[in-house]
């Protein structure tokens, strides 16, 4: 026998057709009002775990980004500084020449020590410098000042690295210290004595000791040079990292609204799709539920 | 020998039937809408012939029939639908709760967003990074303290949210029981009622209908198994007899307890009730207070710089630092016990330099778990207790830290993507070695898994009870079209009996009155 057919069933499967019609709507309603395919966990349980990890890197990438703007900035301040080390270390090397030419009045020389001592004092304050309130060449102690006017030549600066990490497992040390750039405390290109001595030499009159400066002189030159190109190599390593670093954020942006976002295009034509079944569904609906034989009983 | 009024008698016969057919039909159309209604018919048969075969029959012939009787009014209904409904439903009661419960919790998680837990465990690991650029700054330390208290205040508040969806679970089932216990009650009166008027011979149609739709409603509740026996229904749910005949069972919450922990209470909004709070939450929970707990305790693996000091008395695989061996000449690779263990080998910036206390503490001084955990409270006080350094200096006035000194900030950074060990006992998560971010998005992982599941049962089950519902309906439901031709016929019927008791009167009027007067 054929299924008997009463109004009760079919009023039910309208509800339930319509229902269920209703909750697709209303699902993609959600997703083209968030613009998200992924709003809970359960609308893509893998696609999940991968959305947090996404959102997890992204945001420490952030940071990594931030610690390499300070690094670069750090050590673009360090370069500053070596130059300017750099050039005062060429002007008293280039006094030094003409100091000890030999044909130089003790006025002149007691001149060039005047200069000399101006160089010395820049220099001492070259070695003191902060950033951000911190001593860029004493090591790890930040916050003690490594120069004296008085004995800078034979002061020890601290010799621990500060280490920056920019990525997982990759950590720079972004510090050089005052020991590296002046020379170690006593040695004899050690700047601030050679500079000191120098004074005294020229003042004093003695063109043997200065002259016999002039290699001390020239060795911490080459040395200044070798700190700025270490400096230097590590702005480029910076500059590399932070180019990979920015890759990297496009890529997980990527692929971050590849798991995340929903295609707006399908999602609409979806979306037009399901209300033309719906407004299908009521229609069919409306006509069966409203025809009974009453209609037609006189 | 029949009699004169043989005709008026059957004529009324057939007028009294098709009366009792049209006034079922207008029940049924009244009870067109009524849940649980069956539509009824009455059963026409022909009545007895008169002349049985004996001694006394008369010698007519053939046997004149004597019109319709009625024999009884039933309603039109298939048990084994009903067994299959019960089925379907107590599965989908069991679902519904379950699905509910898991799409709650989803939002309680609310991933991904960017205020769930994992922002602000992002924002933990970061403010570490940062205060590692710069640990002289006391503003560093401060975002690393406002920070962790945001994390406290998540896993808090996560836990917080479970343990009320525990409670209001708890006191659904107390709910339940007791709209359970009014259920059987009215189930064991209609037993009553019906053995009553069946005992007469009658068939108490609407009182089955109604109590068939108690036991649909029971069967959502909890698992069903009804057997019909003289004095009515046996109605036995998750192993306990609930009804028998006038009597039923009062349970409580503890009665179902009982019956789920002995497996006999295996399905049904109760059994989804009592799971959900259980086992659904209770495994997300315990997973939370895990994830707390390894962070501050667990064990991790890592590696401290040489030149690193290490404070006094420190022991470290065995090793007792102390002394001048408390400076590391090479680098030391340990296993510590989480943030904790890591965060007690730096220094505050005190004066005398201290060791780091405690990282995070539990506010009831028992275990850790995602409730519990808060952050140290001196360290809330004073965020120069933070330590960053793990290196000192001897003073005359005593060790001073070394504000430069960025290495247990870094650690701390690092711990991002460092493996702890996870207790697996206890949860369903199976990582017993991971970062805290792996073990975070397993749960998550886990979650939208189970729900995902649980949607799709409640989904499916939801068309199975609606399939035989349909089919219920199919035999049992109220056609008006049906409805309205039966009344026709009947109607019809009626009329043509009336013509016939018309057509005897006619008869005999002719008889009584017109005949024997010939010629007047």
């Amino acid at each position: 026998m054929a299924l008997r057919v009463t109004p009760g069933m079919m009023h039910r499967q309208m509800v339930r057709n319509m229902h269920s019609n209703l909750t697709r709507m209303d699902n993609r309603q959600n997703v083209l009002s968030t613009g998200m395919k992924l709003n809970k966990a359960s609308d893509d349980p893998v696609g999940i775990t991968y959305s947090l990890r996404y959102r997890s890197d992204l945001s420490i990438n952030e940071q990594y980004q931030r610690n390499a703007d300070t690094a670069k900035s750090w050590l673009d301040y360090t370069d500053t500084v070596l130059t300017q080390v750099n050039d005062m270390s060429q002007r008293a090397y280039e006094l030094l020449t003409q100091a000890v030419n030999g044909t130089n009045p003790q006025e002149a020389m007691n001149a060039c020590a005047i200069e000399l001592k101006q160089i010395y004092e820049q220099v001492v304050s070259l070695g003191n410098t902060q950033m951000n309130d911190k001593y860029i060449f004493n090591g790890q102690l930040t916050d003690v000042q490594p120069y004296d006017l008085t004995t800078a030549g034979t002061q020890k600066t601290d010799n621990m690295s500060i280490q920056y990490r920019f990525a997982e497992g990759a950590g720079l040390n972004i510090n050089i210290t005052g020991n590296e750039v002046f020379g170690e405390p006593k040695a004899g290109d050690n700047l601030f004595l050679v500079l000191q001595q120098l004074q005294d030499s020229l003042r004093t009159g003695n063109q043997d000791a200065a002259r016999s400066e002039l290699d001390n002189l020239k060795s911490r030159l080459v040395k200044v040079n070798e700190a700025r190109s270490t400096i230097g190599a590590k702005i480029n390593r910076i500059d590399l990292i932070s180019t990979r670093l920015t890759d990297l954020e496009l890529n997980l942006t990527d692929m971050q609204a590849k798991t995340e976002d929903a295609d707006m295009a399908e999602t609409i034509l979806k979306v037009k799709q399901d209300e033309s079944v719906y407004q299908a569904s009521l229609a069919t609906g409306a006509r069966i539920i409203q025809t009974s034989l009453l209609d037609y009983l006189r | 020998m029949r009699s004169t009024f043989h005709g008026i008698e059957l004529a009324k016969r057939s007028l009294f039937a098709h009366t009792a057919w049209m006034n079922t039909t207008g029940h049924n159309i009244s009870n067109a809408n009524t849940p649980g209604y069956s539509r009824q018919v009455v059963n026409l048969v022909a009545s007895r012939p008169i002349e049985a075969p004996g001694f006394s029959k008369s010698g007519m012939p053939g046997q004149l029939g004597m019109g319709v009787e009625y024999e009884s009014i039933k309603r039109v209904r298939e048990r084994f639908l009903d067994e299959q409904y019960w089925n379907a439903n107590r599965s989908l009661g069991e679902w519904e709760i379950q699905a509910d419960t898991l799409t709650k919790l989803e939002k309680v998680f609310n991933e991904p967003s960017d205020s769930g837990i994992r922002t602000v465990l992002d924002n933990f690991w970061k403010s570490w990074s940062e205060l590692s650029k710069d640990p002289e700054n006391v503003t560093s330390r401060k975002i690393v303290r406002e920070n962790a208290m945001a994390l406290m205040d998540a896993f808090n508040e996560t836990s917080k949210k479970m343990t009320d969806m525990q409670n209001d679970l708890a006191r659904s089932v107390t709910v339940k029981a007791d709209h359970l216990n009014t259920l059987t009650d009215q189930v064991a009166q209609l037993n009553y009622e019906i053995y009553r008027i069946e005992g007469l011979g009658d068939n108490a149609n609407d009182l089955r209908d109604q109590r068939d739709l108690l036991i649909d409603e029971l069967s959502k509740m909890v698992n069903v198994t009804v057997r019909e026996e003289d004095n009515g229904y046996v109605v036995t749910g998750g192993g306990i007899e609930l009804v028998n005949g006038r009597e039923s069972t009062q349970t409580t919450a503890a009665d179902w307890e009982g019956a789920y922990n002995g497996n006999a209470l295996s399905s049904g909004e109760m059994f989804g009730t009592i799971k959900s709070r259980d086992v659904l939450v209770n495994d997300y929970l315990s997973q939370l207070n895990e994830l707390a707990n390894t962070m501050a305790n667990g064990e991790v693996t890592i590696t401290i710089p040489s030149g690193s000091i290490l404070p006094e008395g420190t022991v470290l695989n065995d090793i007792t630092y102390s002394g001048t061996n408390r400076l590391l000449t090479s680098d030391l690779t340990v296993t510590v016990k989480g943030l904790n263990g890591l965060h007690q080998l730096g220094y505050t910036f005190t004066k005398p330099a201290q060791k780091g206390e405690v990282f995070f503490t539990s506010k009831d001084g028992g275990p850790i778990t995602a409730g519990s955990i808060r952050l140290n409270p001196n360290i809330e006080k004073d965020p120069n207790l933070i330590a960053s350094s793990m290196r000192v200096e001897s003073k005359p006035e005593g060790d001073v830290a070394v504000k430069g000194n960025n290495t247990l900030a870094l650690l701390m950074s690092q711990l991002k993507e460092s493996s702890f060990k996870f207790n697996p006992i206890g949860s369903n998560n199976g990582i017993t070695k991971g970062t805290i971010d792996d073990y975070y998005r397993s749960i998550l992982g886990q979650l939208g898994v189970e729900s995902k599941e649980a949607l799709r049962q409640q989904e499916n089950n939801s068309l199975l009870v609606d399939q035989v519902e349909g089919r219920r309906q199919s035999v049992s439901g109220v056609s008006l079209d049906e409805e309205m031709s039966n009344l026709i016929k009947f109607q019809h019927a009626y009329g043509a009996a009336a013509r016939f008791m018309t057509t005897i009167d006619q008869n005999l009027d002719k008889v009584i009155n017109s005949m024997g007067v010939v010629g007047r």
